[in-house]
């Protein structure tokens, strides 16, 4: 189940919509970084569920934020919002071990879509392990 | 009354206006690679609202990124209202041309190098303008006709009349990013100019935008 | 008129528009996203001799493989993905349908000058799903620029080269040669005594002299040589790639030649000669202008010491 979900996007207007295109009924506690440093000790300090990462940020990027919590948490679950989806971009992440690309802006339909598949997987983990 | 009528930009809407260039020009980068193959890498955008009297100053400011410059300028119309420009290294169009990467460029030797170069800068400016342009206004639900791109030198009588061509009364909201041309290390800026009538519109475009996430 | 019903009053718009199409002075074709012909106006039917029956509904490029090249194909993906506008001027791209010329003020043009602006077309979702192209027949305006162009770089009464081309020339070519350390040469020339020419037999028959000396030589020197009226009956000739004993050499020639030429005007036949004054790029020389002083200096030492000779710097 999700219930904590972190944002890490430098733009509050990005973080913004991504919030507002998440479902509110769901009681999920939603958190915010501001760039890839935050987004780390965010990670670390809050242990959510899954993160929404955008890759271009100030200070550290997207890229090497994933890899350095990829690093001590293989099992972070982290979908990447990007407004450049080419090919390159998206293997890189995927090979960095982001779970699913979304293009920007968020849409709630696909973002709704994004979690379900983010529960399934979640499910499927724990139903494997235990 | 209407003399100081400077439409205030709030700090709201220029950070929605920043995440849709964020957005225009990202999606901009990866069109571009891989319907045209031109792979080139946006900056994040910076946003500035200035008085169009600040404007000659400041462009002559941001021009001075390279030594010498040479600039591709474009006029758009349509609801979204404004100039765009691209500034380069001078002599830029001879390695430009690697990008192109055209068989057609070989009958090229032909013409003088001058010709040829100006051909390069006008077509890659059209295409970069056209691409970032055209994402905003996609995301802001317009589209806009464009003028045929212009090359200018520095220290030119274009030089003069472009600088001239603004009307100091106005206000500016300047959209300004830096990018590079992955296989060709080349570094320039591009800004987008909006005028005072454009500015109106602008902001109820962005509001329009939001409406979704509200 | 009032009363119309909106039905037929679209239906009367229709009808004019597709006059107007057929009708006005500019080749209109529209493309679908697959690159086929969507629409071929009259214009383009006359001009391309391809009716729009036939070439509808077909690959634009079945019909124009010219058109199959980057820089065609970026700027139709451009107005599909961007809604770009993409133009292409007569200056640098001269046509995209190869149509034949009508070619007037002398020019002779293979193919019509066209410039053409290429665009997007909108559905009411406002998404593309046409590209247009607009060409524009500009070759009387290119024929005029070319026209322009050779009265400002060449003598009226010669067709050689003016003096104006010759210092701009020169000054490239000593540039280039002096970066790559490659021979250069010029040659000054004057005719001797032209004046008594003039004075004796007139004025058109001075200039029928000056018109066939200047053909005279261009006919005898190579083709990368400039050869320019530099003022009254004085001429000079660039020479690239070419040292001062062939640059010597050549003016010797030349010498004997017009020596030996008799210029018949209507009955009279008149012989003249030339003295020359040769120069050569040196490491020293530091501008185009040196090189012609030193020349000239040399023309004016052949001169003082007997005219009709060459004489090197």
């Amino acid at each position: 189940m999700i219930k904590k979900i972190l944002i890490v996007d430098d733009s509050p207007v990005a973080r913004r919509m991504l919030k507002s295109s998440i479902p509110q009924n769901r009681g999920y506690e939603i958190y915010e970084a501001v760039d890839g440093y935050d987004g780390i000790s965010k990670y670390q300090e809050i242990k959510p569920d899954m993160i929404f990462m955008d890759l271009t940020m100030p200070n550290l990027d997207g890229y090497n934020a994933i890899a350095e919590i990829k690093k001590t948490a293989p099992e972070a679950v982290i979908v990447v919002m990007t407004a450049d989806i080419q090919q390159k971009s998206i293997s890189r992440v995927i090979e960095l071990g982001a779970f699913l690309v979304l293009k920007k802006p968020p849409r709630t339909k696909i973002v709704e879509d994004v979690l379900i598949k983010v529960e399934d997987s979640l499910k499927s983990r724990s139903g494997g392990k235990q | 009354m209407k003399i100081e009528c400077r439409p205030a930009f709030s700090d709201e809407e220029k950070e929605i206006l920043q995440e849709i260039m964020n957005i225009a020009f990202g999606n901009a980068t990866a069109d571009l690679a891989e319907l045209i193959d031109i792979y080139v890498e946006l900056n994040a955008p910076s946003i500035q609202v200035l008085g169009i009297g600040d404007l000659p100053d400041y462009l002559i400011r941001r021009m001075k990124l390279h030594t010498e410059t040479s600039i591709v300028a474009q006029n758009f119309w349509g609801d979204f209202k404004g100039s765009s420009i691209l500034v380069l290294p001078n002599r830029s169009g001879r390695s430009l041309i690697a990008i192109l990467d055209d068989d057609e460029m070989n009958d090229f030797s032909m013409k003088p190098v001058a010709g040829q170069e100006k051909e390069v800068l006008m077509e890659v400016g059209n295409i970069l303008i056209g691409a970032c342009v055209g994402k905003v206004c996609e995301l802001l639900n317009t589209f806009v006709t464009y003028t045929p791109p212009q090359v200018i030198l520095r220290n030119s009588d274009e030089y003069s009349a472009f600088i001239e061509s603004f009307d100091p009364s106005q206000t500016a909201i300047i959209m300004e990013t830096v990018f590079r041309f992955q296989k060709i290390d080349i570094n320039g800026l591009l800004l987008l100019i909006t005028n005072q009538e454009a500015i109106e519109w602008l902001q109820k475009a962005l509001h329009h935008f939001m409406e979704p996430y509200e | 008129m009032a009363s119309e019903s909106p039905a037929s009053f679209y239906g009367t718009l229709r009808m004019i528009f597709a006059q107007i199409f057929d009708m006005v002075n500019v080749g209109i074709v529209i493309l679908d996203k697959e690159l086929k012909v969507y629409k071929w106006n009259r214009w383009m039917e006359i001009h391309s001799k391809i009716s729009a029956q036939e070439i509808i509904g077909a690959s634009v490029f079945d019909f124009f493989p010219n058109l199959k090249n980057p820089r065609f194909l970026r700027n139709v993906k451009s107005v599909l993905t961007f809604g770009n506008f993409a133009f292409f001027s007569q200056k640098l791209h001269k046509y995209i349908f190869p149509f034949k010329a009508n070619n007037s003020l002398g020019t002779d043009f293979k193919h019509m000058r066209q410039s053409c602006t290429m665009g997007p077309l909108r559905d009411e979702n406002n998404r593309i799903q046409y590209v247009y192209i607009m060409v524009q027949d500009v070759t009387d305006v290119a024929a005029y620029e070319q026209k322009l162009i050779e009265m400002s770089i060449k003598d009226g009464l010669t067709g050689v080269y003016n003096r104006g081309f010759l210092e701009n020339r020169l000054a490239e070519d000593f540039e280039r040669h002096k970066r790559y350390m490659r021979p250069l040469s010029i040659i000054m020339q004057d005719i001797d005594f032209f004046k008594r020419i003039n004075d004796t037999y007139s004025h058109p028959c001075g200039d029928y002299v000056l018109k066939n000396f200047a053909s005279l030589i261009v006919s005898t020197i190579r083709k990368v040589d400039i050869f320019a009226r530099y003022g009254g009956e004085e001429f000079c000739c660039v020479l690239p790639e070419t040292g001062i004993e062939s640059a010597k050499k050549l003016a010797e020639h030349l010498r004997k030649k017009i020596e030996n030429e008799i210029f018949r005007f209507n009955e009279t036949e008149i012989k003249i000669t030339i003295s020359q004054g040769v120069a050569e790029l040196k490491k020293e020389t530091v501008s185009g202008e040196e090189l012609l002083r030193r020349a000239d200096d040399a023309l004016y030492e052949a001169k003082e010491t007997g005219r009709n000779k060459v004489v090197g710097k």
